[in-house]
């Protein structure tokens, strides 16, 4: 199982109705190409560690709908304390996946920790997190993922994932930067719920 | 007797519309954090780390609710990284609101780094900021940085000290 394998399997389990948060790496390019509808319900923070976080902002900010964080390994080890504030909080609107392939697999692939001993499922139930599980295969992944994502409680699913990056033509790769990805999503988060996040001066 | 400060920061965040807290408790605001917890209207998410709230905070933005993070003024160091990024990379307003350890007069050796480090920090992340330091500046100094924030889809930080903290008695002039 590899990244996109992941990737496609969630992709119709997901609505343009829920939001989402991406993690960085190749995962970015997978995700721009098969997220619901082409809709800007993602949002797409190049920040390790802080993936699940801006997810439980979000969650809080909108209890009514469902929020998926999409996060790796890397930034889940960068900042595993989240992982005791999602357990803190357990958001029943949110469901993490985290995509574990055991290496910074964008920089060339030197190991994360998860290659040795490290158990994101395992620390994530210590952090006081809720239905927390690990898959390895594709079957697995779709069976486990589809109860997360319904059943109005706080889970997280560790996809353990093989190396490979899916080869995207230039143009298929997304292509916004961090500031338009922002308004892209806050504008489409406006419509969605009928609300105004940043209405512009008042005055010109 | 007035309104103490924790008071009067709580009234101030209701009234700029603010409705989520995030914060790593720490002594010189420590009536803010016991006061705050048990507040209506106003949901309080305690965090291990600081580095958790700048996300906390952009979601909650994103989503449409007004939040702010609360720490001692070391937790920039800590949560440097994620405010950079969302700040320089997405032009994120995240109002921060931090204790003034190390203030002249600090009594404390260890509580001088902290502000030796804050303000040259708070200069190179571009962050606007301003000390409070008696009472009446607080409720509308929340509204102001608020504002700031949104209109300017920057980070914007509020530093309490003077009359706005709390100190134990050794620590009193």
């Amino acid at each position: 199982m590899q990244r996109i394998d992941v990737v496609r399997a969630l992709a119709p389990l997901v609505t343009p109705d829920d939001l989402v948060v991406c993690g960085l790496g190749a995962l970015w390019d997978d995700w721009w190409n098969y997220r619901p509808g082409g809709a800007d319900n993602t949002f797409f923070p190049v920040i390790l560690g802080s993936i699940s976080s801006t997810a439980l902002g979000l969650a809080i900010a909108l209890p009514h709908r469902r929020i998926v964080a999409l996060d790796t390994d890397g930034s889940l080890l960068m900042n595993a304390g989240v992982l005791c504030t999602l357990g803190s909080e357990r958001p029943g609107n949110v469901t993490v996946i985290v995509f574990d392939n055991g290496i910074y697999e964008c920089i060339g692939g030197p190991p994360t920790l998860t290659s040795k001993n490290t158990d994101l499922a395992r620390m994530a139930e210590g952090a006081g997190c809720i239905n927390c599980r690990t898959v390895r295969d594709v079957a697995a992944f779709g069976e486990q993922v589809r109860p997360l994502l319904t059943d109005d409680q706080f889970g997280l699913i560790v996809a353990k994932i093989k190396p490979g990056v899916h080869p995207w033509p230039t143009e298929e790769r997304r292509p916004t930067d961090g500031v338009e990805d922002k308004y892209r999503f806050m504008r489409y988060v406006e419509k969605l719920e009928g609300i105004v996040t940043h209405p512009g001066a008042p005055q010109n | 007797m007035g309104p103490t400060y924790a008071e009067l920061m709580i009234q101030g965040l209701k009234e700029a519309g603010v409705t989520l807290v995030t914060a790593l408790p720490e002594s010189l605001l420590g009536g803010f954090y016991r006061a705050v917890a048990q507040e209506p209207g106003i949901r309080y998410v305690r965090v291990s780390n600081e580095a958790d709230m700048p996300g906390i905070l952009a979601g909650a933005y994103l989503g449409g609710t007004r939040a702010v993070m609360v720490m001692e003024n070391s937790g920039l160091r800590q949560a440097c990284e994620p405010i950079a990024r969302f700040a320089f990379t997405y032009h994120m307003p995240l109002v921060i609101l931090m204790a003034y350890r190390g203030d002249l007069g600090e009594y404390n050796w260890w509580g001088h780094a902290h502000a030796q480090v804050m303000e040259p920090l708070l200069g190179v992340l571009r962050i606007p900021f301003r000390v409070i330091r008696t009472l009446d500046e607080i409720k509308p100094a929340i509204k102001r940085a608020v504002r700031h924030a949104d209109s300017g889809q920057w980070p914007v930080a509020l530093i309490f000290s003077g009359q706005c903290v709390e100190v134990p008695p050794y620590a009193t002039d």
